[in-house]
């Protein structure tokens, strides 16, 4: 075997360097891959919470006695109720008979479903009409000026 | 003889005795056309042949507990044995001797009601049977004669689901039905009705049955004026629009029956878009036609519904296509929630029979359905997003391993 | 000083680095198996920092449980993925450990000295189906609720202790939150804290006495008179366990894309079973044995029975070197009993899953 069956070196050394940058490149790609979703989920996502066990209903000023407001709650509506004498109330806004959103009604001073004229009183109660069961009742708490509603322990 | 013979040959005799009787009282023939002549078996009580004798279905009988007996109202046994059968027209003034007396009522149940005779003697039944028609129900044809049990009693002939079956024993019998020209199609046309799948398939108790609307005792088919009355006890919203609304009066003038002239009185089908609009299968050309007054309210209308159900087809799809493919998307779903209520809600406003308001909650609709849709396409983009980033990364993994693959082979040995 | 030489003072950085650059791997046409133990490794890798990542957002409460879990799939950005990841790599180190156990089998390598080698490893095992039942509880979702509901009524199937054990596992006398944080517990401390001091050991184990070499190479090698070759752990079998990994790597990450785990419905312990209930498909095989168990042996409840023979086999296969005396005749039994053995597991787990087709 002469001197010009040898491997030459400089070739050699460039194709070994060659190949190693490239693993060194596609190694960082693959740990950059890696890497960038790992990252992004350690930050905390914009709403910090899920929203099906308690959500916020509104500024209490705002609620005035006799009047009522929805908001979602998970998939669900909830009826944020500012009762006449003053205590602020919350319900799945779902009505048990065919599942139509109920609304307040501030010249009856209780609940009512518009579908088939159901009546619900302010504890939730079903009172008239064909719903068979009360409303699910939530806790609602008046923290400073914020109103939060959570799924009643 | 065993008992049960007995007491079939005691019927049979007593419905002769009692047909003989009455003819012999000579009644009058009913109002109208002169009926058929009466065939003895018809004369009978048309409730379905009892199971058992009447003196073990007396046993379960709210009478028996409450102490009464078989003399209490058939009165002493005969000499031969056995008790005579009440005649069919005096069964009623028999039940009101207890039932109209306020004062013995209440010793049994204080809140119990004791108006159904005063109510029957309203009705046509009633009316009918004091002229001496016999062939129309009395108390025990509805509420049976000996097993009587309370209203709410599941088994009780007259418990809501019950009712439009025990009606129907007569009133869906067209040779009861032809001598007083009365249709016996009602009561089949009701059990195809929303109502009846409310009532009998979805348990709703709510759901009318014959009685919620032409009364019990007092039970009289509503006259003409008073339909959007009965029709009002539950749907509220509708009858309220509707008597504001220019068809109030009009449909009063021309006696159509007011809920009626679109939704029939018995076979109630589920409403649909296609009522409305001015082609031939739509309700409202039955007066309207594209000159008259109302034709654009009637087009937009239409257009609107089309609109909004198309486009909730459409988004109902792409969130199940989303949901199918893991991924989650309750806001959406939330969101069509939202447009179906506004559906809701624009067929009640259907019954102003004017633009403006059902317009609103149109555009209300229309905006939760894009919302829905956009939930849905946004889940849809972000698991092709995870996808092209997927391949991305196995890319990055497909040209590591090649390299690496090389690497290994080119070590030496 | 370079960095190297200030560690080398405090630690024994040149004698690893020594033994490392020592270490060889026989080479034969059974040196893929080896790449098993490894891959079981790797999944257990994955495990942990998914694991710690997905304990940053979770909530170990019945009432919070599964909202938590929908939070990460839906809010969480990636969240989706580490969880996915989490539970296919779950399945896959499974998978990846019986492979390793019937390779080992297959392959004797629990032969003296590397008796200890197996027992910890058996113990891992164990370790592992401990983990995929606790874990499988965590997101609080119907099938897992009634599949653990399921799986802890057998454990009080044993006599006496039986429901001391039911009411350990299970925080009360039946499933509640309390059973959740227990396994939550049992699974993000416990368990990790016994299985790292386990691999550690395991690990330990394989280095000294280096790669068990299968008795039919020893037998041919010997026969021809020459040495059984090898190669070198650093570079040559390191950069093809790399290559394996970064395979799984990329599986994992293609399963999680197209076939996301599920999240199912919210447990609701007052609802019936779901029709067709079973638990996961590393234990379907027990599932559906028991269901072949007649109602009584000799008089004494067959799930009992059951559950002793079971138990029998369990410290049969820990006990494994110190019963076979490693002659032709008992590695030849040991052969065929990891046959039967396996042949039995997906004869049983192919009846349960065509069972439950409906």
């Amino acid at each position: 075997m002469g001197p010009e069956n040898l491997p030459d070196p400089a070739l050699g050394s460039g194709r070994r360097s060659l190949l190693t940058w490239l693993l060194g490149t596609w190694s960082a790609g693959v740990l950059g891959a890696i890497a960038f979703p790992v990252l992004r989920y350690l930050v905390p996502p914009e709403v910090p919470e899920a929203t099906s066990l308690s959500v916020k209903g509104g500024t209490a000023s705002s609620l005035a006695p006799n009047t009522a407001r929805i908001v979602p709650f998970g998939s669900t509506p909830a009826l944020v109720v500012r009762t006449p004498t003053g205590e602020v109330r919350a319900f799945n806004a779902t009505c048990t008979h065919l599942a139509c959103t109920v609304q307040y009604r501030t010249d009856l001073e209780h609940i009512w479903c518009a579908c088939h004229n159901g009546h619900y009183d302010l504890n939730g109660k079903n009172i008239a009409g064909p719903p068979p069961r009360p409303l699910t009742e939530y806790d609602a708490h008046v923290q400073g000026d914020e109103i939060i509603i959570s799924k009643k322990t | 003889m065993t008992r049960t013979r007995t007491a079939w040959l005691l019927a049979a005799a007593g419905a002769l005795v009692a047909t003989v009787a009455i003819r012999a009282a000579g009644t009058a023939p009913a109002q109208g056309a002169t009926p058929a002549p009466v065939n003895p078996a018809q004369a009978v009580t048309p409730e379905p042949a009892p199971s058992q004798p009447p003196d073990v279905l007396f046993k379960d009988d709210v009478h028996a507990k409450a102490g009464l007996t078989c003399e209490s109202c058939h009165g002493a046994k005969k000499a031969g044995g056995g008790y005579a059968m009440v005649a069919r027209t005096t069964i009623a003034p028999m039940c009101a001797k207890c039932h109209a007396d306020a004062a013995y009522m209440k010793t049994f149940a204080p809140q119990v009601r004791v108006d159904q005779y005063a109510q029957y003697q309203t009705s046509v039944h009633g009316r009918q049977m004091a002229k001496g028609e016999t062939r129309v129900a009395t108390c025990s044809d509805c509420h049976h004669a000996h097993g009587i049990v309370a209203v709410r009693d599941t088994r009780s002939p007259v418990t809501p689901p019950h009712v439009a079956q025990t009606c129907a024993r007569c009133h869906a019998d067209p040779a009861r039905m032809t001598p007083f020209n009365r249709s016996p199609d009602i009561p089949g046309d009701w059990s195809k009705s929303v109502h009846a799948e409310a009532l009998l398939k979805r348990g709703d108790s709510s759901a009318p049955t014959c009685s919620t609307c032409h009364g019990s005792h007092g039970a009289t088919p509503p006259g003409a004026e008073s339909v959007a009355n009965v029709c009002a006890q539950c749907h509220v919203r509708e009858a309220d629009l509707f008597k504001k609304s220019k068809k109030a009066d009009l449909f009063k003038s021309m006696g159509t029956g007011d809920c009626l002239t679109c939704h029939s009185n018995h076979h109630i089908e589920p409403p649909q878009a296609s009522w409305i609009g001015l082609d031939d299968k739509a309700i409202c050309t039955t007066c309207h036609d594209d000159k008259m007054p109302g034709a654009a309210v009637i087009t937009s209308v239409r257009k609107g519904f089309d609109d909004l159900q198309s486009r909730m087809g459409e988004a109902q799809a792409v969130l199940d296509r989303a949901e199918t493919a893991g991924m989650l998307v309750e806001e959406g779903k939330l969101a069509l929630h939202n447009a179906a209520e506004a559906h809701v809600r624009m067929r009640v406003l259907v019954h102003t029979f004017a633009g403006p308001p059902f317009d609103e909650v149109l555009k209300e609709g229309l905006t939760a359905v894009a919302q829905a849709n956009a939930a849905g396409v946004d889940a849809m983009n972000e698991l092709q997003y995870r996808r092209r980033g997927l391949a991305v990364a196995t890319l990055l993994i497909l040209g590591f391993l090649a390299t690496l693959f090389v690497k290994i082979r080119k070590l030496p040995k | 000083m370079s960095l190297r030489t200030w560690f080398a003072e405090r630690l024994p950085v040149t004698e690893v680095q020594a033994a490392i650059a020592h270490k060889t791997v026989p080479q034969h046409r059974h040196t893929v198996w080896y790449y098993l133990g490894g891959m079981t490794l790797f999944f257990f890798i994955v495990q942990v920092v998914t694991g710690i990542l997905l304990l940053l957002y979770y909530r170990p409460s019945s009432a919070e449980a599964y909202d938590s879990v929908q939070f990460i799939m839906t809010r969480v950005p990636f969240g989706w993925l580490v969880r996915s990841i989490h539970s296919w790599s779950a399945n896959l180190m499974v998978g990846a450990a019986f492979a390793h156990l019937f390779s080992v089998l297959f392959l004797k390598a629990y032969r003296r000295p590397r008796e200890m080698t197996w027992v910890s490893g058996v113990l891992l095992l164990f370790l592992v189906l401990g983990f995929g039942f606790t874990g499988y509880l965590l997101p609080w979702n119907e099938l897992s609720y009634f599949a653990t509901r399921v799986g802890t009524d057998i454990a009080g199937v044993v006599p006496g202790v039986g429901e001391f054990i039911l009411t350990f596992l299970r925080g009360g006398k039946d499933i509640s939150g309390a059973t959740l944080t227990r396994f939550y517990g049992f699974h993000v401390a416990v368990l990790p804290a016994i299985a790292t001091a386990l691999i550690g050991l395991h690990l330990l184990l394989v280095q000294y006495p280096g790669m068990s070499v299968p008795p039919s190479v020893e037998e041919k090698s010997k026969r021809e008179g020459r040495p059984v070759p090898a190669m070198p752990f650093v570079p040559h079998f390191a950069l093809r366990d790399l290559f394996g990994w970064t395979v799984a790597l990329a599986l994992l990450a293609g399963l999680s894309a197209y076939l996301p785990w599920e999240l199912g419905h919210k447990a609701d312990p007052f609802a019936s079973a779901p029709a067709g209930i079973q638990p996961e498909w590393y234990f379907l095989w027990t599932f559906q044995a028991l269901k072949y168990v007649p109602a009584h042996i000799l008089g004494i409840e067959g799930e009992l029975v059951a559950i002793i023979v079971m138990g029998l086999g369990a410290v049969a296969l820990v006990l494994l070197p110190f019963l076979d005396i490693n002659t032709r005749r008992s590695r030849t039994v040991v052969t065929w009993l990891a046959i039967g053995a396996l042949a039995f597991m997906a004869a049983m787990t192919l009846l349960a899953v065509r069972g439950n087709r409906p």
